[in-house]
């Protein structure tokens, strides 16, 4: 099912919103495209952003994410990852790399003398979805679809708006930090066979 | 127009990119780079988060050593730093 989203804010003052922070990127496209952001669309309440690695050789286009503005900043914006391509929106299973946080654990005694402690740290995906074939939404604040999932009706857009969360560059750092930045190189898996060599069938 | 503003020798201007908003900050060259983070809230109208929920990175993304001195640091005057409120807890 697809869910449309009513205009309920005055489009002039949601695009004024917008166009000003989309001029603030502007100013600052140099710094950002160095980084492996390319701003490619920016059309009505929707900005569409390539993400791209310069740490692999040759260079690598991520992802895309398209940020939909609608109502913006009475809602915050919806964030979805794109097919580069075509601007399908990915499912979880197609997310070509996960947004993974590492979060502290507990502490734990390491046995032997010393008594020394070890902090065990555990992984969190930001990416969350219900199923693979479901279309994952960025688990943070100031996401749309984060203030509208159930398990967070306590913790509402109206707490994190002043904080400018929703704010486009806020959300490229966090995806950024947590995708791209996290790219070393390629992951090359092989996987060799091996059987008997043998020379021509003989007469 | 608008005199330009004198700065002593021993003061430097930082231009701090705040959520994608940038505001120029004044500050002694003997103080931690840390304390630019309060100002350019401030400056930006940021109250919302205590500055702890924020992080200073460089223009290539590499977080800095908040306790070293920022004239130590001899960052070029067109130098930009960028400064994002940190993810939440989410999931």
């Amino acid at each position: 099912m697809t869910r449309v989203t009513r205009q309920h804010v005055d489009p002039e003052v949601s695009n004024a919103k917008l166009q000003r922070e989309l001029a603030e990127y502007l100013s600052l496209e140099a710094d950002f495209r160095k980084r492996g952001w390319f701003l490619i669309e920016a059309k009505g309440p929707l900005v569409s952003v390539l993400l791209a690695s310069n740490k692999t050789n040759p260079p690598t286009l991520v992802t895309a994410v398209r940020f939909d503005y609608t109502n913006y900043d009475a809602d915050p914006p919806s964030v979805r990852f794109v097919d580069p391509f075509s601007g399908r929106p990915l499912s979880d299973k197609d997310l070509p790399i996960r947004l993974l946080r590492a979060v502290p654990g507990p502490e734990v005694d390491v046995p032997g003398p010393g008594g020394i402690k070890a902090q065990l740290n555990t992984t969190q995906d930001l990416m969350q979805a219900h199923s693979p074939d479901e279309l994952p939404f960025l688990c943070i604040a100031g996401v749309k679809e984060y203030h509208d999932h159930p398990g967070h009706s306590g913790d509402s857009w109206e707490l994190h708006r002043q904080a400018g969360e929703g704010r486009l560059v806020r959300l490229l750092e966090v995806i950024s930090k947590y995708s791209l930045d996290t790219v070393k190189g390629f992951n090359v898996n092989l996987t060799p066979q091996v059987t008997l060599a043998t020379g021509e069938p003989p007469l | 127009m608008a005199k330009p503003k004198e700065i002593s020798v021993n003061e430097v201007l930082t231009t701090v990119v705040v959520n994608g908003q940038p505001t120029v900050v004044s500050t002694p060259k003997d103080v931690p780079l840390g304390a630019i983070i309060p100002i350019a809230l401030q400056q930006t109208g940021n109250s919302g988060q205590p500055p702890e929920n924020w992080e200073l990175r460089d223009a290539d993304g590499g977080r800095l050593d908040l306790s070293k001195l920022i004239g130590d640091y001899n960052f070029p005057e067109d130098y930009r730093f960028f400064l994002n409120l940190k993810a939440g807890v989410g999931g």
